[in-house]
């Protein structure tokens, strides 16, 4: 329950992040600093919304690795595959995208992975023989 | 070839990263807290694990050979290469980590390798 719950708020983490951090830099290309690279670092740097997704990304870090302070890294990682599909349906929902056939297939596979993954219990090394 | 060999080291980094940050992060134990202190606490030996720092090293290495390569090489087959690190990681998980992979678990993780590759194509 607590490696679901940790994993769930980071998999949201890091999509709601993406999405600001994608905002982000299409803002920053949209204010027409171009190929001069300087401006467009300073304009990034100078963009809360750029920030804002850097913290959340950050969050998601943090919580993954808490997550492998208990659970197996054999657990959380194809877990956390389903911040792949948040990230599909973030894209096509806020940002406009279009999503192709495959993409959605593609989600559809990654979310009966996670469902298996998520069958085979978050420990399978006792604690005492935690390296 | 050249493109072959970043594309290891994007994966190979990656997996190495993820399983030394989980050695460290299991050397720390258990974090079960909320209270704010002793999080903060738990950060600094997290920051000063050195398993953990090594492991955030293999990690900037393999974003490094990422950016490299997307420089001449399309994300289109770079991204749904990288997949494969799900596969690697599994097995370092595995031989390093002693975990134990079920069957259940092994098919899963074949499914969301599939599903990545699937969804980073264009």
């Amino acid at each position: 329950m607590k490696t679901a719950t940790v994993l769930i708020v980071a998999i949201i983490s890091q999509a709601i992040g993406n999405v600001y951090l994608t905002k982000a830099m299409k803002a920053v290309r949209a204010a027409g600093a171009g190929d001069d690279l300087m401006a467009s670092a300073l304009h990034a740097v100078g963009n809360p919304t750029l920030w804002l997704g850097t913290a959340l990304l950050i969050v998601f870090f943090a919580l993954y690795s808490a997550a492998l302070s208990w659970a197996d890294l054999s657990f959380v990682l194809p877990a956390t595959a389903f911040g792949y599909v948040l990230n599909v349906a973030a894209g096509h929902y806020f940002l406009n995208e279009s999503v192709t056939p495959a993409r959605w297939a593609g989600s559809a596979i990654i979310t009966l992975g996670v469902f298996l993954v998520s069958r085979s219990g978050a420990r399978t090394i006792p604690r005492a023989e935690l390296l | 070839m050249m493109t072959a060999a970043m594309i290891a080291i994007v994966v190979l980094g990656g997996s190495a990263g993820d399983v030394f940050i989980t050695k460290g992060m299991k050397q720390i134990g258990e974090i079960s807290t909320m209270h704010l202190g002793k999080l903060a606490r738990v950060a600094l030996k997290v920051l000063t694990n050195v398993n953990f720092l090594i492991g955030i090293f293999f990690m900037a290495c393999s974003f490094f050979a990422f950016l490299a390569v997307l420089s001449w090489a399309d994300l289109s087959f770079v991204l749904p290469a990288t997949s494969l690190s799900f596969v690697i990681t599994t097995i370092g998980a595995k031989f390093v980590l002693k975990e134990e992979i079920s069957r259940v678990r092994l098919a899963g993780t074949a499914l969301v390798c599939l599903g990545v590759a699937l969804i980073s194509l264009p």
